[in-house]
């Protein structure tokens, strides 16, 4: 990263001398056109379906014959007995997540980083995010018969220990380990793909030296690996904050049962249930926005406060 | 002004590759009508239908349709989730169908936003066999404010889709004798509990109707709505709700009940049974070829009876069995051509032509034994399997005895479903609002409902919450829609009446 | 951070530490504890498709029993030779695998060209336009105007409908933004001096070096569009146009989902796939992108960048 630093600062006079920059720079932004311009079509032109959460849509007179009802949504979302509590829940399994989940990958990559069979690394690469690809129904139905009390393996070891059988996706105790668990079961093989990538860029030469330096390997993964990959660590980092709101709904409507509302019902399942078969567009767009916003918040912050301490950013 | 410049551009360019695509799309459109044979004068007609699992245009019952009736028809499907969205997308956006096969939500939805054709001119017109074929009962449950919107599909007619069954070897080993009644059920549990150390009754959490059955019966709980004096009152706000959930509690705290049953899902339930882990479970006829040729796959020896539905304190045993229009075959106000649907859905109802559509022909895809219609396999799987999913209403009178050829398809199903009919003999109840037109206060609140409902009995039962917290239940259930739809119902009930 | 590169690149190699280059015991021991940590991580990952392997080849009788483990019970291979033959199956599988294809050409392309400008932080306005494309990550307009603006595309019911609005995805733009930041400097000025222009410099320069980002965002896409089923939902009602993924998600759909639509409809339920054809569906509609990132690990050479700085 240093030296990296230190290249662009050397290269940083010749280019502030380049005056007309941008007109000497007209193919770059000819580059820019096609993506903006599919951007803008897809993704901004169907903006204005955000001011559906200030209406109360009823989507067969369409938007200009629905009524304007200001922030009663939001209203109705905040006022709801269950809010708090779901509220409560999403923070703290997304929370949860970011804590156990996130560095999960990273250590798992350098980990894999350190297997100097290539056969044996190789193939290990490819089994590790095989389930990635299983959907959450599957995964909930696997991790149920493995959990079960009724000759779940877990718990048939458990009862060799001596140890009373625990009810881990009827317990509120234990349930929300069993959502990080699996979700980190499920992708952390998945996720370590965008380190891996990241390794090819660190000069091999720097290990060649670090090791006629005599460094041990935790030396070696500290001050060369880590660095190295330190900037799509941070990228990801200040994506993941974007969705510590949004909460993973596909995966607690899969794995979650009534028992278990009290510490596994988080905003995205709340919404879902109450809404069923009723077409509650805006409702769940007044919902969906509240999200975005504070996601959005949580980026720029992360950016920030990224920009001001490790001096690196999105932007 | 450049945002406007760029999407032009872009504009441009997809333009072209979506030409590039589109192109061969009616290309492949094109081939496929032609190869159902439509005649000149009648046009080919686009229908939408319901998720099923196989394609329409490759479908041998739905060339049948064409065939018979002389029009081509080109198919398109829901999909399996989201359904409803997709169907208000696409009739706002006026995707030119002809035809489409509604659930009953959909039907009202559609039908009092004004979008769907009203019918009765039409069918007046050309619909002399339809109007032979769907009795008067059905009709009303297609009218709003007077006007048919749509054809009734009423399908095969009432009858019970579940029994509870037991191991009968277990009960013989253990010299029990078939319960007849709650209390006698509580025994039998206890003691296959201490003596075999399975799980005694099994369930499922899937929905209100896997949580209710022959043990709900036999406290008083059936039907959705109970008459009370001229009102209707729902099942939650009956004090036999609350008898039934306790005892279901019971059960579960001394371990009777499967401890799982708030993770079960319907598969799950029937693997314990066909692998020797559970004693009894409730069993859709349906499910039964599969249920009991896994569980004598494992145990040879294992023997399984159906308990008969159990009696209330009075010695009364009921059984619910669901009733009314599943479907309706509706016209959208901005079909292209509305005569011709209503002439096609007339001409699907023509009686030889409906037979056929049903069962096909005699001698290749079915025969008669003792006047009663048995399948000739494997044609009769291979070209009808999907016969049913294509109706669009039924010949009423007829199509019970039909349909029965589809049960006779395999020895175990006809036996259970045969048996099952036989045990409900003169017990069934059907619900009191079965053939309402759609309510809207019904309509829009029920989905959600339900999952509350099935939600606050899974953890009554279960202990999750005591049964001290019910009124907290049925106030939630109130303000969720609850009221707003107890108020429809009985406004309905009330007019009907008068 | 950097004290080591820079005191190895000063000090150099002290002849008498270069004897230490051999394996130390708790190196050893950390190899030992590392290749049994994921010796047991791909047990764990594999075994499900091992059981998924061994219900598709088992008697259904055995799979709705739940007596199937890593073996199969009742061995038969029918289940894929009807899979095998489902027309709809193949259909499906024949509009993934193009959907794929072009999606993932159409996609990588855009996408990198996309991230290029953006990696330059002299780019006027460098800010304000990610901001433009981040704020799409978190908002947008919903599925009614989405859907109108599909239809008046004429684009429903058409295959590109399932790739034209994927085709800027920005997480992937920012991964490989964030790859050609990585890029040295120097490279591009020496070009400019040789009087490259910017979209020279991209291809003969920038992209050579980044065959292991451009690789994985490849996978990306390509899993993207694989695993897509949620647009195939929405916009495509023609059954002959589902991609694989809303077929098997619609296969497996099970009886519970007919009890939950309220309307019970018991040819719907006699109709549901048998379990052991519905794990036979699940691996075969898995295994086609499964080949994909074996194929694409070559890319992931380490030092792809040094060997050009030093030239």
């Amino acid at each position: 990263m240093a030296s990296r630093n230190r290249n662009s600062a050397a290269s940083a006079p010749a280019r502030r001398s380049n005056r007309g920059r941008i007109r000497a720079d007209w193919d770059l932004y000819l580059l820019l056109v096609p993506g903006i311009a599919v951007l803008l079509l897809f993704k901004y032109v169907p903006m204005y379906g955000i001011l559906i959460a200030f209406q109360d849509f009823r989507i067969f007179d369409g938007m200009s014959g629905s009524e304007w009802v200001g922030l009663d949504n939001f209203r109705r979302l905040f006022t709801s007995d269950d809010f708090l509590h779901v509220f409560v829940n999403t923070i703290a399994i997304s929370l949860l997540k970011l804590v156990f989940l996130f560095p999960l990958p990273i250590v798992a990559a350098i980990l894999l980083n350190e297997l100097k069979n290539m056969a044996f690394r190789k193939s290990v690469q490819t089994v590790v995010y095989l389930p990635h690809f299983l959907s959450w129904i599957i995964v909930s139905g696997l991790f149920i018969d493995l959990l079960s009390i009724n000759g779940g393996l877990v718990n048939k070891l458990l009862s060799q220990l001596g140890a009373d059988p625990i009810p881990f996706f009827l317990s509120n105790d234990y349930f929300r380990g069993v959502l990080v668990a699996t979700a980190g079961w499920k992708e952390t093989g998945w996720s370590t793909i965008v380190y891996l990538a990241a390794f090819s860029t660190i000069d091999p030469g720097l290990y060649e030296a670090a090791k006629i330096d005599g460094a041990s390997r935790l030396r070696q993964i500290w001050h060369i690996t880590l660095p190295g990959i330190a900037p799509i660590i941070v990228l990801m980092l200040i994506l993941r904050l974007g969705s510590i709101f949004a909460g993973d709904t596909e995966q607690i409507l899969a794995m979650y049962n009534s028992t278990v509302y009290k510490s596994a019902d988080i905003i995205g399942t709340y919404v879902y249930r109450m809404g069923l078969g009723k077409q509650e567009y805006s409702f769940t767009t007044a919902v969906g926005l509240f999200e975005s916003v504070i996601g959005f918040a949580l980026i720029i912050g992360g950016n920030y406060l990224s920009r001001k301490y490790l001096r690196r950013g999105i932007w | 002004m450049v945002k406007k410049l760029s999407v032009l551009l872009l504009g441009a360019l997809l333009a072209t590759a979506v030409s590039a695509c589109g192109g061969n799309d009616s290309n492949n459109e094109a081939g496929s009508s032609s190869s159902s044979g439509g005649k000149g004068d009648k046009p080919e007609l686009r229908m939408l239908m319901q998720y099923s699992r196989f394609d329409p245009n490759q479908d041998y019952s739905a060339k049948a349709v064409s065939t018979l009736t002389g029009y081509p028809i080109k198919f398109d499907m829901l999909p399996a989730e989201n359904a409803d969205e997709k169907l208000n997308l696409l009739v706002i956006n006026k995707e030119p169908y002809d035809l489409m096969k509604l659930s009953a939500p959909q039907f009202y939805n559609l039908a009092s936003t004004g979008a769907l054709e009203p019918l009765d001119d039409r069918i007046e017109q050309f619909g002399g066999n339809i109007k032979t074929a769907i009795s008067e009962k059905s009709w009303e449950s297609a009218k709003i404010d007077g006007k048919i919107y749509g054809i009734p599909e009423t399908g095969s007619g009432v009858a019970v889709s579940e029994e509870l069954v037991v191991r009968q070897d277990w009960l013989d080993e253990l010299g029990l004798k078939m319960p007849t009644n709650t209390d006698e059920l509580y025994t039998v549990l206890k003691t296959i509990k201490e003596k075999k150390n399975v799980i005694p009754l099994t369930g499922s959490k899937e929905a209100v109707s896997s949580l209710l059955g022959d043990i709900a019966a036999a406290f008083g709980v059936t039907t959705d709505w109970v008459d009370q004096n001229g009102t209707l009152v729902h099942q939650i706000e009956t004090p036999q709700m609350k008898d039934f959930l306790a005892y279901m509690n019971k059960l579960y705290a001394e371990g009777l009940l499967d401890v799982e049953l708030p993770l079960n899902t319907a598969a799950k339930v029937m693997e314990k049974f066909a692998n020797g882990q559970a004693a009894m479970f409730k069993l859709a006829w349906y499910n039964a070829p599969n249920a009991i040729n896994a569980l004598m796959a494992n145990e040879p020896n294992a023997k399984v009876s159906l308990v008969p539905y159990l009696k209330d304190k009075t010695g009364k045993a009921t059984v619910f069995a669901a009733s009314g229009t599943t479907w309706y075959a509706v016209v959208p106000k901005y079909a292209k051509h509305k005569d011709d649907a209503v002439k096609l859905l007339d001409a699907k109802l023509q009686p030889d032509v409906f037979k056929e559509l049903a069962i096909g022909k005699e001698g290749v895809h079915h025969e008669v034994k003792d006047g009663k219609y048995y399948p000739i396999l494997p044609k009769f799987n291979d070209d009808l399997s999907n016969a049913s999913v294509l109706m669009t209403g039924v010949d009423e009178t007829h199509y019970p005895d039909y349909w029965a050829a589809r049960v006779r398809k395999d020895p175990t199903l006809q036996a259970y479903f045969e048996n099952m009919q036989k045990n409900a003999e003169g017990l069934i109840v059907t619900d009191p609002i079965a053939l309402a037109p759609p309510i809207p206060e019904v309509a829009k609140n029920k989905l959600n409902l339900l999952q509350l409902q099935v939600d606050w009995m899974v953890n009554f039962i279960s202990g999750t919450e005591p049964l001290t917290n019910y009124d907290a239940f049925v106030n939630e259930w109130k303000e969720q829609g609850g009221d707003e739809m107890t108020k429809g119902a009985n406004d309905w009930y009330k007019s009907a009446k008068s | 951070m950097s004290s080591l590169t820079t005191k190895s690149a000063l000090t150099g190699p002290p002849a008498r530490r270069s004897s230490k280059i051999r394996k130390s015991g708790p190196e050893k021991l950390f190899d030992v504890c590392n290749y049994t940590l994921f010796t047991l991580i791909g047990l764990t990952t594999l075994l499900p498709f091992v059981n998924l392997l061994a219900k598709s080849l088992s008697s259904e009788e055995a799979v709705v029993s739940g007596i199937v483990g890593l073996l199969p019970v009742g061995f038969q291979f029918g289940t894929y030779r009807f899979v095998l033959q489902d027309a709809a199956f193949l259909d499906a599988l024949g509009t993934s695998v193009t959907l794929t294809l072009i999606g993932t050409a159409c996609s990588l392309l855009l996408t990198t060209l996309t991230a290029y400008p953006l990696s330059k932080p002299r780019l006027a306005g460098r800010k304000w336009l990610l901001l433009l494309f981040i704020f799409t990550m978190l908002f947008s307009g919903g599925l009614i105007p989405t859907y109108l603006l599909m239809h008046n595309l004429h684009l429903v019911n058409t295959l590109p409908v399932l790739f034209l609005p994927a085709m800027v995805n920005v997480f992937n733009m920012l991964v490989i933004k964030n790859y050609f930041e990585g890029i040295p400097d120097s490279l591009e000025e020496s070009a400019k001096l040789d009087g490259a222009g910017n979209i020279r410099i991209l291809y003969a320069i920038y992209l050579p070096l980044s065959l292991p980002v451009l690789a994985t965002i490849a996978l990306f896409f390509a899993v993207y569009f694989w695993n897509d089923y949620f647009n195939a939902m929405i916009y495509i009602s023609n059954p002959g146009l589902k991609p694989l993924q809303l077929f098997l998600k619609e296969l497996l759909a099970s009886s519970s989902d007919f009890l939950r639509n309220a309307t019970m409809d018991p040819d719907q339920a006699m109709n549901t796939a048998p379990q052991s054809i519905q794990a036979a569906s699940v691996l075969l509609a898995t295994i086609p992108i499964l080949l994909v990132y074996p194929f694409l690990q070559k890319y992931f050479v380490k030092g792809v960048l040094v060997g050009s700085v030093k030239e």
